[in-house]
């Protein structure tokens, strides 16, 4: 399946890859299919596509990669929505912003997307736990 | 806006399947005790807006010019190998 994105163009989308985004991600709410899209494997950073609106694209990041003890506590409602058995079907992603001048790049811990990467579902929760905040700069500039 | 008057312990429903009730009262703080089911998103408005906008002000990521993106990706990895160690 193709779709037309204003980022990348044109890309093929492998229909078994669609991440079903049942809870929504806050102000896009309406947007419902994600494909993760890797543009270089050799990056750690991955873009997560809307497929419902080729304009809307995410930087999105394994958070463990920049702070390791971050332990983001799930609700059973989320547990539940999600579909989440096993803990290691669990993948977190952190939502990246990027801004240029000056450059600054900070990551959102405080609500993190959880992906069930078995059945493909997932929502962007919010945390209750304050210490985690919500731009979490990974650059000087911006703190 | 329908104002509604409750003693402590009592209960507001919503629908058929959310119910908020009045738990405690200190102050000027009150807490609340909210079921819903899974699919109902329940957040702190303030917290609700922020999260928003910063989603806000990443997506603007989609019209970052093309041409900066190699000079950009190794900064950021740059700035990961420094983080990581």
């Amino acid at each position: 399946m193709n779709i037309v994105t204003t980022r990348f163009g044109e890309i093929d989308i492998d229909e078994s890859k669609i991440i079903d985004m049942r809870g929504g991600i806050l102000g896009f709410e309406h947007l419902k299919k994600y494909v993760l899209h890797i543009r270089d494997d050799n990056n750690p950073f991955w873009w997560l596509q809307s497929l419902d609106d080729g304009a809307i694209v995410f930087v999105v990041i394994n958070p463990y990669s920049v702070k390791a003890d971050y332990e983001p506590m799930l609700s059973d409602n989320d547990v539940k929505l999600l579909e989440i058995e096993e803990a290691e079907d669990v993948v977190l992603l952190a939502i990246l912003t990027i801004c240029q001048n000056p450059f600054s790049v900070s990551m959102n811990l405080r609500a993190p997307l959880v992906i069930n990467a078995k059945k493909k579902i997932a929502k962007q929760i919010v945390l209750e736990d304050v210490k985690y905040p919500v731009q979490y700069y990974l650059t000087a500039t911006g703190k | 806006m329908l104002i509604l008057t409750r003693k402590l312990g009592e209960s507001i429903t919503v629908g058929d399947d959310i119910k908020i009730t009045f738990l405690e009262a200190k102050g000027k703080q009150i807490k609340l005790g909210i079921d819903a089911p899974p699919h109902i998103a329940v957040h702190r408005e303030e917290v609700y807006h922020l999260i928003r906008e910063q989603n806000m002000q990443a997506v603007k990521v989609a019209s970052m010019e093309k041409e900066t993106l190699p000079d950009f990706w190794d900064g950021l990895k740059n700035l990961l190998s420094k983080e990581g160690g």
